[in-house]
């Protein structure tokens, strides 16, 4: 029976310290608990160094206009993808995902955006993939 | 008694439940386009003119970055760090690492970008070769000299250390000294000191991937020797876009530690 004890235990510090893993990268920066998804209009699209970013004017039911900071990748890891400066230029309505930072929310992580009206997601991907497959007939990849 | 036991499976499962539905923060990163596995003997493996295999990639992968046991191939706990350097490691926090502010990762690190080895020829033959990160040099270079000359013996402790190589048949193999100890080798700060002494034999077994035994000896920071494992993949021939390296200027708009107001990125401490 202490065996039994034992190895329960033993599954459940195991489990308490998976989270660390979460510990890193944009969890350093970025608030798991402030998930958005918003609509609004692209001001910016940064192809910078070390990291993209896309600033987005969103209008509050107040009025207010807050312009969003979202960080995704490199410019070089989008570009590898097939996307370029031409696929979302400023003026265009979008809808996105993120996360909001720990200490300036409006300064967030880029989950997903794409155009409004558009199922099509932007700097995802395989893009030359799914456009191969437009043209070649084929079911386009999911997302 | 029994009753205990079920308490405690339930326990762990609410905390696994639990652990499950935490989100972790995620952004738009698509994998590197690489050789799949299916084509990794769809060519015969390169060779230069003179005869030598060809190494210059770009590559992705082949080194450690988030967890150098894991990506190593050993157990968690296996890598023999001393008892200063566990408590360093227990102590550093994500925010302190160097690379955040644009500084070197060191070797054996690579960051999820491609790299390259660059050979440089003169009248008397291969003299030297660059490793190129894209990124995870953050821009600069480091040099391996081919020209058959030795170590210094006081070497100036720097972040790439003083790299000298050769050609064992077909793997390159690349004997280092005189790092500093400034660059982790993961974000989980695994640190090392300046005894380190590495020695890295690079083998391209196929057209699309290129093994590496990593050997670290670093009796300031290890009780013994240790040989990790890694591969790199060859970057996907042919791509419209970035089938070779591209730029990089780190410094040029990172801002990072702003969103969540932290102070001193990359001071190490």
């Amino acid at each position: 029976m202490t065996s039994k004890l034992g190895i329960a235990a033993a599954a459940l510090a195991l489990l308490c310290t998976a989270p660390v893993v979460a510990h890193h990268g944009f969890d350093t920066e970025y608030d798991a608990k402030k998930k958005v998804k918003l609509e609004g209009v692209v001001k910016q699209v940064a192809w910078t160094n070390p990291h993209m970013r896309v600033y987005i004017d969103v209008t509050g039911p107040d009025g207010k206009v807050v312009n969003w900071n979202l960080e995704l990748t490199s410019p070089n890891r989008i570009r590898r993808q097939g996307w370029g400066p031409r696929d979302l230029v400023p003026g265009e309505k979008v809808i996105f995902e993120g996360y909001g930072g720990k200490v300036i929310e409006s300064r967030g992580s880029l989950l997903s955006i794409r155009k409004v009206g558009s199922d099509t997601y932007l700097f995802e991907e395989g893009k030359e993939d799914a456009e191969a497959a437009a043209a070649e007939g084929r079911p386009v990849p999911a997302r | 008694m029994k009753r205990t036991v079920l308490l405690v499976l339930a326990i762990t499962s609410v905390a696994l439940l639990t652990i499950q539905a935490q989100e972790q923060v995620r952004h738009i990163a698509p994998a590197n386009p690489v050789v799949a596995d299916k084509d990794v003997n769809s060519q015969p493996i390169p060779r230069l003119p003179d005869g030598t295999i060809d190494l210059t990639g770009p590559w992705f992968g082949g080194g450690s970055n988030g967890d150098i046991e894991r990506e190593g191939g050993l157990k968690p706990g296996e890598l023999p760090l001393l008892p200063w350097a566990r408590e360093l490691k227990a102590k550093r926090l994500p925010k302190d690492e160097p690379y955040t502010a644009c500084l070197p990762m060191g070797v054996p690190r690579v960051n999820p970008y491609p790299w390259k080895f660059a050979m440089t020829y003169t009248a008397k033959g291969l003299s030297h070769i660059y490793q190129l990160h894209e990124t995870g040099d953050a821009g600069a270079h480091r040099v391996i000299y081919m020209d058959g000359r030795k170590h210094p013996e006081d070497p100036i402790p720097t972040w790439w250390g003083h790299s000298i190589g050769r050609f064992e048949k077909d793997t390159l193999v690349i004997d280092t000294i005189g790092y500093n100890d400034k660059f982790w080798f993961d974000s989980r700060g695994t640190p090392h000191s300046e005894k380190l002494h590495t020695v890295e034999r690079w083998t391209r077994v196929n057209f699309g991937r290129m093994t590496h035994q990593f050997t670290i000896d670093d009796p300031g920071a290890l009780s013994r020797a240790v040989t990790l494992n890694f591969t790199a993949s060859l970057i996907r021939p042919g791509l419209k876009d970035g089938d070779d390296l591209l730029e990089f200027i780190c410094l040029e708009d990172n801002q990072y530690g702003a969103a969540a107001g932290i102070q001193g990125v990359g001071s190490g401490k």
